[in-house]
């Protein structure tokens, strides 16, 4: 089979995957709403169309909420690519929003040089994190999965702790620190949107990880462990560092989002739980099947469907879990390797019978 | 209306494979009752597919089959069992841990209230073992015993399942020589009292010995039944490759010079307590190819593996040109210009999802021609891979292909590229020519003996007793993790000489296998 006529079909599967759990999500709301007909309008039309116009201000929310999925959907692609199942993207974010926000409060510094610094500490911050999961896996064998996992909730409460005890801001009603510096905020792209210009950054972002997983050598070795650990090790490449340094860069990616996060849409840093981020990042990654190029699509299609899902529960009265699901039924048909096994054999038998006519068509041509 | 006189009849089979490969393209197969009948091809010809869906390991794509004429759907192997169809698979599928006789009844154990009645496995064992004249040790546990012995297991496992077909895949790829003779013996034997032998080989000599007919395939396709005593090896060659071979390598006589590999008194107990390295010494000169022979599991594979630190050695020393070996990172004994052909080319060769061109580069993706800055330098990249694609002879699309779409052969030619173009001074090739096509495997041999011949030490690991007596120039056998013999010269040696060596049925003295070394 060729490779376009592959890349078509996986093209088909990821369509007909995401509409069967559109389908599913439907049958839901058919249950769970009054009024189904104006529930699907918010859930598919309403984000971008509403009264008979384009929607802009909802369109630029939708564009928004892709920039910290853009960042953990690239951390789990760079991991997995080096097949380390790291889940660690969650404390991650949430340790480097912290910590940007504790320079962007208490590290006065000069206008603009006091945002880029702020983000690249809560970089750092997400990157030294994981070197815990990855050291652990290179040195004792135990597994990235359940490490970082447990991790995260060890962060959660490191963070909180001194949320609590050191940086809460007592004269407010609900826990936060104090404001950060308006030097260290990054501005909206359109005022009175959640469209900041750390979207622009993401996409950057995006670009540089795409050269780098496929234009560096650095990135050449992570895929080469990912694929065959035995074969990259024969071949000279440092495997047990490239292991270490691909989840550091995943953490990274993540402390980045973090921090771009809470330095564009907050005053104060106000997170009393994991942020979610992470695990969205699981699911854009699969989306985009560990590509980082159509990382920025499958965060964009989550983020409509989270609009779409926040309309619904405003104006139709259903739940805003129901994201949830259907993000759960589409991660079921996508994961599932042999979800449409059969067509694609046939597809296959097809193609591979079209060859061998052509093989014979140039021999009989030859012959004359 | 099916004819009768044939116990299995294959009828266009088809069979396309979900990466795409179409193994086999309406071929017919028929099979007389009580006859020796060869199946013959390169590899990836797609006899091994063919075979697999007679025992009902793989369907065919399209095609029908029938047994004693009758028409079957084989959904499973325990369907085919049924059906009188039994397989010796090339790569045995015992329990090595348990005893003969459990091996033998395993899954129709005969029990005594809950419990296994040992005792009558046991007696089974011995039954059909004499019957047949399938001698083996019903109490000795699988792990224990010779290669030879466990295809004798492996057949009768197939008999005591009610086999009447039997089907040997590549049976004697294993054997030393005097194994294939007590084999052969004992399938002449299986013939007499009725039963059909299906034999899966390449091996021209040993087809012409045993078998009555041959069905040739070639590229999916059949090229046609053949009565076996009519038809000459030229014939058979001819017809399997579609072109005539030359068996035979030519080369120069060798110029040895400066010692390049030297391995001393290497020892390694393995985890079950089994010393699989005894003490080894031995040296490679620049110039030379020093074949290493022997049956296979008698520490080659270790030997390999401590030579590229993919293991650690309890004692001894390995150096190359001087520098030590032994927890160095390949990528600083790749430096010392050691390339080496992996025995398990899936495991260590290449990456199979990655393109041939990711696989071309994995060793030197860090060198300065390759990179720009940061960056990889993709034109030299694809100029190179390109140039090695040509040389080697890969056939493929493009060097975007996945690598693991591509034969056997075509993948060992990536592996080869790799290796033989990185300038080394040492070429360890282990298994070089394993299950691939004569093509191919002649390529092979043919670029190891110029890379010699240029001035690289080779040091050759091989259980293909025509492959290491034809391009060695020195050889040394191993039995027991110890160099049993070495010859200087191989010229003279002939297969049964090495059969004696290789078996442990005799052994050089100390003198004698010290001239390995040479100071």
């Amino acid at each position: 089979m060729s490779d376009k006529r592959n890349i078509m079909f996986e093209i088909a599967r990821g369509l007909i995957a995401i509409t069967i759990a559109i389908a599913v999500a439907f049958l839901l709301i058919f249950a769970s709403s009054d009024d189904p007909a104006s529930a699907l309008q918010c859930l598919l039309i309403r984000p971008v169309w509403t009264s008979g116009a384009l929607n802009t201000k909802s369109i630029l929310t939708i564009l928004g909420r892709t920039t910290p999925m853009i960042f953990t959907g690239l951390a789990v692609c760079v991991m997995f690519s080096a097949n380390q199942f790291n889940l660690g993207g969650e404390g991650a974010v949430m340790a480097g929003g912290f910590v940007a926000a504790l320079v962007g409060i208490y590290v006065p510094m000069s206008a603009g040089l006091h945002v880029v610094a702020s983000v690249l500490i809560g970089t750092i911050t997400g990157g030294l994190i994981m070197i815990i999961p990855a050291v652990l896996k290179v040195k004792l064998k135990a597994s990235e999965m359940v490490s970082s996992l447990m991790l995260n909730y060890v962060v959660m409460y490191i963070v909180l702790h001194f949320l609590n005890m050191n940086f809460a801001d007592r004269s407010k009603g609900a826990t936060q620190t104090f404001p950060m510096e308006s030097t260290s905020l990054i501005g909206k792209m359109v005022t009175g949107t959640e469209l900041t210009w750390g979207f622009p950054v993401a996409i950057i972002a995006t670009i540089l990880v795409a050269i780098f997983m496929y234009r560096t050598r650095w990135g050449y070795t992570i895929r080469m462990i990912g694929i065959n650990e035995s074969f990259s090790k024969y071949s000279g490449m440092k495997v047990g560092a490239v292991l270490v340094i691909s989840q550091v860069i995943g953490g990274a990616l993540s402390g980045m989002g973090g921090a771009i996060e809470v330095l564009g849409r907050y005053e104060t840093f106000r997170w009393q739980g994991l942020p979610g981020y992470g695990w969205t990042g699981l699911t854009v990654a699969i989306l985009a099947k560990n590509n980082p190029i159509l990382v920025p699509f499958a965060a964009l299609f989550i983020a409509y469907l989270d609009r779409g899902c926040e309309l619904m529960s405003i104006y139709a009265g259903v739940p805003a879990e129901m994201i949830d699901i259907i993000q759960a039924v589409i991660f079921l048909f996508f994961a599932a390797e042999q979800f449409m096994a059969k067509t694609k054999h046939k597809m296959v038998v097809k193609g591979a019978k079209e060859e061998m006519k052509q093989i014979e068509l140039a021999k009989e041509g030859g012959d004359l | 209306m099916e004819n009768n006189e044939y116990v299995v009849q294959m009828k266009g089979i088809t069979k396309v494979y979900p990466n795409g490969v179409a193994a086999n393209q309406g071929v017919d197969f028929n099979v007389r009752k009580g006859e020796i009948h060869a199946l013959m091809g390169e590899n990836g010809a797609g006899k091994s597919t063919l075979m697999k869906m007679l025992f009902g390991l793989e369907q065919p794509t399209e095609g029908e089959i029938f047994v004693n004429g009758e028409k079957v759907h084989l959904s499973s192997p325990n369907v085919a069992i049924a059906k009188g169809i039994g397989m010796v698979h090339q790569h045995f599928m015992l329990v090595p841990s348990l005893t003969v006789a459990e091996n033998i009844v395993m899954g129709m154990e005969p029990k005594k209230g809950l419990f296994i009645n040992y005792k009558e496995a046991v007696r089974l064992t011995e039954e059909f073992s004499q019957k047949y004249n399938l001698h083996v040790d019903p109490q000795a546990k699988v792990r224990d015993i010779p290669v030879g012995m466990k295809q004798k297991v492996e057949i009768l496992k197939a008999l005591v399942r009610g086999a009447k077909i039997l089907i040997l895949d590549e049976p004697t790829a294993v054997l030393t020589t005097q194994e294939t003779e007590e084999l052969f013996k004992e399938l002449v034997h299986l013939k007499e009292q009725g039963y059909t032998l299906i034999f899966i080989s390449h091996k021209l000599n040993e087809i012409k010995q045993i078998t009555d007919r041959l069905t040739i395939v070639r590229a999916g396709k059949s090229m046609g039944v053949h009565e076996t005593a009519t038809t000459s090896k030229e014939e058979i060659s001819r017809l399997m490759v579609g072109r005539d071979v030359v068996l035979t390598v030519e080369k120069d006589k060798a110029q040895p010079t400066d010692v390049v590999l030297r391995v001393s008194e290497l020892e390694y107990t393995n985890d079950w307590k089994k010393k699989m390295l005894d003490k080894i010494s031995f040296d490679v000169r620049k110039g030379e190819i020093l074949g290493i022979a022997g049956v296979e599991g008698n520490g080659q594979k270790e030997l390999v593996e401590m030579l590229f630190n993919l293991n650690i050695p309890d004692d001894g020393e390995v150096t190359v040109n001087g520098k030590n070996v032994i927890g160095v990172p390949q990528k600083d004994i790749r430096g010392y210009g050691v390339s080496l052909i992996p025995e398990d080319r899936m495991v260590f060769g290449i990456a199979g999802t990655g393109t041939i061109e990711e696989n071309i580069m994995s060793d030197r993706c860090s060198d300065q021609k390759y990179n720009k800055g940061p960056l990889f330098n993709m034109k030299a990249m694809h100029e190179d891979s390109d140039k090695l694609i040509a040389e080697y002879k890969v056939l493929c699309k493009s060097r975007k292909q996945q690598v693991g779409m591509l034969s056997g052969g075509n993948i060992q030619k990536v592996v080869v590229a790799r290796e033989f173009s990185a300038e080394p001074c040492l070429i360890i090739a282990d298994q070089p020519t394993r299950g691939i096509d004569v093509g191919a495997t002649e390529f092979i041999r043919k670029k190891l003996v110029e890379l010699s011949r240029e001035g690289a030490a080779v040091l050759l690991v091989s259980a293909d007793l025509n492959e290491v007596m034809e391009l060695s120039d020195s050889l040394m056998i191993m039995y027991n993790g110890k160099i049993a013999a070495y010859f200087e010269d191989t010229s003279v040696l002939t297969d049964s000489m090495m059969g004696e060596y290789m078996l442990g049925l005799k052994q050089q003295s100390d003198e004698e296998v010290r001239r390995v070394i040479h100071e």
